[in-house]
């Protein structure tokens, strides 16, 4: 089973993801900031980080790039998961996969638990 | 509280965005404790259908406003695509599903017959229709009615919406209702018992557009639909 690292400033559904997650038999990491999931990447080597691009300080894109910048890094697979409607998402979409690395995004509202479990378990076969 | 002039109707139309944006964090909250109750064993799984079934429509809502608040200050013009409205409805009666069932509702189809693309906002079109689905399903009058997706042709262009026994539904009942809107608690009191804002964000949504929602008839049954034009540029090929 899989590290998993969580980036959500939401605790509360942070907590019912940690949940879900650990139900399903993966190890979870929770960060709530850019800064704090840096420390965490160093401490803990996830194999794949699921992330909420809007954050308090240091935002998602900001977190992409410091993260991208370590080689060590550079082949964790990375799934946003966001509030960002798909409409809002278009224009950034092709960035964030191309310069970015992000495998796979989106939209929370609609992500059910189960889809995402499901991703995280393709992610980290592939 | 009352707004008077541009700038504090803007401010108020920003306010209630953020409101809108804010409220999909609660909303998401309840639909993922729900789902986790049923894996863990916590929830019985038809607590957690309703539960996923109120909250769905809930954000359903918030979205359609959203976007239709994105579409109609969009300083450009809408990027209009070719959309097939028999998949589309396809797509919204997957959406409407769980709703027409927890409120004991026969939900059907009526997609039959060869229709070309419409021009349409793929997006927009699918939000509306849900949004009118959802309004329509939640006002409907009795358990165990029929409600009706259904796409059809007239001379004006093709007509897609949803349909019922609605007794009441007509033309000018929709035009004060139209009036009404944000004015009065009830805008619609021969439909619905509500704000029936679902109705008003699909309206709003075909408005950015450049189409109207109105009342329709289909097979004798009546209901709120719009008429949208097929695409010319694959109409030749």
């Amino acid at each position: 089973m899989a590290n998993v690292l969580f980036i959500e400033p939401d605790k509360g559904l942070g907590g019912t993801y940690v949940q879900a997650f650990e139900h399903a038999g993966h190890t979870v990491h929770m960060a709530a900031t850019a800064e704090e999931a840096i420390m965490t990447v160093d401490e803990q080597r996830p194999d794949v980080v699921v992330m909420e691009l809007q954050l308090p300080g240091h935002n998602g894109v900001a977190f992409l790039h410091e993260f991208r910048s370590y080689n060590d890094w550079s082949d964790i697979p990375v799934i946003i998961n966001t509030y960002i409607t798909p409409a809002k998402m278009d224009q950034a979409r092709a960035a964030l996969k191309t310069d970015l690395g992000v495998t796979v995004i989106m939209y929370k509202p609609r992500t059910t638990l189960q889809r995402l479990i499901s991703t995280v378990n393709e992610q980290v076969r592939a | 509280m009352q707004y008077t002039g541009a700038t504090h109707s803007e401010e108020a139309l920003r306010l209630l965005a953020s409101v809108a944006e804010q409220l999909k964090f609660p909303l998401t909250s309840i639909l993922r404790k729900a789902e986790l109750g049923t894996l863990t064993g916590d929830l019985s799984l038809v607590d957690a259908n309703a539960i996923q079934m109120h909250a769905n429509a809930a954000l359903t809502l918030v979205d359609s406003y959203l976007l239709g608040l994105q579409l109609l200050s969009s300083q450009q013009s809408l990027p209009l695509e070719p959309v097939s409205v028999s998949s589309l409805l396809v797509d919204v009666a997957h959406e409407l599903q769980a709703m027409a069932k927890q409120y004991d509702m026969k939900l059907e189809l009526h997609i039959g017959g060869k229709y070309e693309p419409v021009m349409a906002h793929r997006a927009g079109l699918r939000a509306a229709l849900v949004s009118l689905g959802y309004a329509l399903v939640e006002s409907y009058p009795h358990a165990g009615g029929h409600i009706r997706l259904a796409v059809h042709r007239t001379p004006h262009g093709i007509v897609t919406g949803v349909y019922g026994d609605y007794q009441q539904i007509n033309a000018a009942q929709w035009r004060t209702a139209l009036d009404l809107k944000g004015k009065a608690a009830q805008p619609f009191t021969a439909l619905t018992g509500n704000a029936g804002a679902g109705l008003f964000v699909a309206e709003a949504i075909l408005q950015a557009m450049e189409t109207r929602l109105r009342v329709s008839k289909y097979q004798k049954q009546k209901g709120l639909a719009t008429t949208l034009q097929p695409s010319q540029q694959l109409h030749f090929v």
